[in-house]
């Protein structure tokens, strides 16, 4: 302890203190986290990696198949179609959410009226459950008796039965789950856009820029590393995309609205394929850490 | 763009419109924020409404008239399904998992943070590299496991696997890093032990972090749906997100299915109510997702 004179984040890094004599009692704290690390976090981890290797079925009885599931999933049609929804989903959804989050903190930022209570509002939905997003949705779109379809029919509109269209079905689940998790990134978008210098858009405004060209050329970029920061998670979030699909159209019609996770979901636990489904994991894994590792570049060559 | 633009501050040159103009450009922003505001809330509008309207079969708008509001839905859902049980099975599930990540978090936290031990930055870096794998990458050999242990259908299997959770010991080594080192160093010299040092200094001093934290942990398990349903098989061990799943694959009339929303909902409701500072501030801070 003698020598250690300033407190702060680095500190840590430097300390000399008493406790570097006993390297136990730090190990001791971590213990109970560091077990259920080991056991359910990089057991499974590792799990999934051989897993993915076998035909492992449901009595526990495996052959070492080596790339046999990687190669099946390769020519596996329902693979195919599973991957296209996803990405297709993906493309609808993350415009979808950001423009929502944006255009939500963007107008919080801009109107300061009652700014707590509406931002509580946007925020509601994101306290809930998917599932429970889910469920009111499936009602909202109902072509006999939901609310879209009656406020549509006052302007003689429909009945469109949008979950039973393979052309309506994935921008409906979308629609869903941006109500559903929107006020996430536009918190994040709103720290952002507070935290932009106000002498910049004062300059701006004295150059003449109008409003929009202040918001296109001072603000947005300005907002870049927090929009990547939204963009990347929004992205992977959609790419895990299964309860909204489970519950609002499991998977259909005509697998038009079924996931890669689905796909991970029933080979697992309606086929208990349960080498295959983990193949299907790993592919998912490396879609997310591509996504990262993209995001990553873009951002770093222009900080 | 930023150099151009770091000019320092002067008085902005301000246009003058006219004032019909400027009433109207401060009328559009407000008036647009509050009808978002208005299409962000109908779908919650919507369930309460018909939750409660009278379960005559009748539709959208006629039976929404307030006069003949009802809790018979409420009753029949309550009784003819086991909403009861869900309800009391969302309650473990959340409440023993925020019990046990606050604390083997904050133990860890507190390491991670203040100790010295072999292996701590490797074993930090590893904790923080599963935030990149999915859950659902790891979903099956996760089940295998569970399965190995003889934990299938059960609180064990449900809860002990969802405790590792990384940004909950990312979030508290955080903050503990922050609290100055003397602290723990005069408490040291009086003689205290380090579990005494933890209990009485370390844990009144995180309070705020604990409870930011909690809530998100409620969240994340009172919504979870994915594990419970892989985990919970018998209908006795189904939550309520995956029980409310199930009822609406079943004939239930929509009325009954909409007060069986509204009953799931509630506790969020309330954390968000009591908390909802606690909530948005920390995400606009951390960017803790749940």
């Amino acid at each position: 302890m003698p020598g250690t004179g300033r407190a702060g984040p680095v500190s840590g890094q430097f300390r000399r203190r008493g406790t570097l004599r006993r390297p136990w009692i730090g190990l001791l704290f971590v213990a109970p986290m560091l077990v259920l690390f080991l056991v359910f976090r990089f057991l499974p981890a590792i799990g999934a990696l051989l897993l993915s290797l076998t035909d492992y079925r449901l009595s526990g009885k495996w052959d070492f198949i080596a790339l046999d599931n990687y190669t099946r999933l390769l020519s596996d049609s329902v693979f195919h179609e599973a991957l296209l929804v996803t990405v297709t989903y993906t493309v609808i959804f993350v415009p979808l959410t950001v423009l929502l989050s944006l255009g939500t903190a963007v107008l919080l930022h801009q109107v300061v009226w009652n700014r707590g209570f509406f931002r509580g509002i946007f925020f509601l939905p994101y306290v809930t459950s998917i599932v429970l997003a889910a469920v009111i949705w499936k009602w909202i779109y109902d072509a006999q008796d939901g609310l879209l379809n009656a406020v549509l029919g006052l302007v003689n509109i429909g009945p469109i039965d949008f979950l039973s269209q393979s052309s309506t079905v994935l921008p409906s689940i979308a629609v869903t789950s941006a109500w559903k998790g929107f006020g996430y990134s536009m918190l994040i978008l709103l720290a952002g856009l507070q935290a932009v210098p106000k002498s910049y858009l004062e300059a701006a405004m004295i150059d003449g820029a109008g409003t929009w060209q202040r918001f296109r050329y001072v603000t947005l970029p300005q907002l870049r590393p927090v929009l990547f920061f939204v963009l990347v998670i929004e992205t992977i979030g959609a790419f895990q995309v299964f309860d909204a699909m489970y519950v609002m159209t499991g998977g259909g019609p005509v697998r038009s609205s079924y996931s890669l996770v689905y796909f991970l979901y029933d080979s697992g636990f309606k086929y208990f394929d349960f080498g295959y489904a983990s193949a299907i994991g790993l592919v998912l894994f490396l879609i997310v850490l591509i996504v990262s590792l993209v995001q990553r570049r873009l951002v770093g060559r222009d900080d | 763009m930023a150099q151009v633009l770091d000019r320092p501050p002067v008085r902005p040159v301000v246009e003058t419109p006219t004032a019909g103009r400027r009433t109207a450009a401060r009328l559009t922003l407000p008036t647009l924020l509050t009808l978002t505001a208005i299409v962000t809330i109908v779908p919650f509008a919507a369930m309460v409404l018909v939750a409660f309207a009278p379960p005559s079969g009748q539709t959208f708008p006629g039976a929404l008239n307030p006069a003949n509001f009802t809790l018979e839905n409420f009753r029949t859902v309550l009784s003819s399904s086991d909403i009861p049980r869900w309800t009391v099975n969302s309650l473990i599930y959340s409440l023993v998992s925020v019990a046990c990540v606050l604390l083997f978090a904050s133990m860890a936290g507190y390491a991670f943070a203040k100790k010295k031990f072999p292996g701590r930055d490797l074993m930090f870096w590893a904790f923080l590299a599963t935030l990149m794998v999915p859950f659902q990458a790891t979903l099956i050999p996760s089940y295998i496991l569970v399965a190995r242990l003889d934990w299938v259908d059960s609180f064990w299997g449900l809860i002990v696997p969802t405790l590792a959770n990384s940004q909950a010991v990312f979030l508290m080594r955080q903050f503990i890093l922050q609290l100055p080192d003397e602290l723990f160093e005069a408490a040291e010299i009086d003689g205290a032990g380090e579990w005494r040092i933890f209990t009485t200094i370390v844990l009144p001093l995180i309070r705020p972090v604990l409870a930011t934290l909690g809530i998100f942990v409620f969240l994340w398990h009172w919504n979870d749906f994915l594990w419970p349903l892989v985990i919970g098989q018998s209908g006795k061990m189904q939550t309520l997100t995956v029980g409310l799943a199930t009822l609406q694959t079943q004939a239930v009339p929509i009325n009954q299915i909409m007060a069986g929303a509204t009953i799931t909902v509630v506790p969020s409701l309330l954390v968000f109510g009591l908390l909802q500072r606690y909530l948005t501030d920390s995400i606009a801070m951390s960017g803790l997702k749940a």
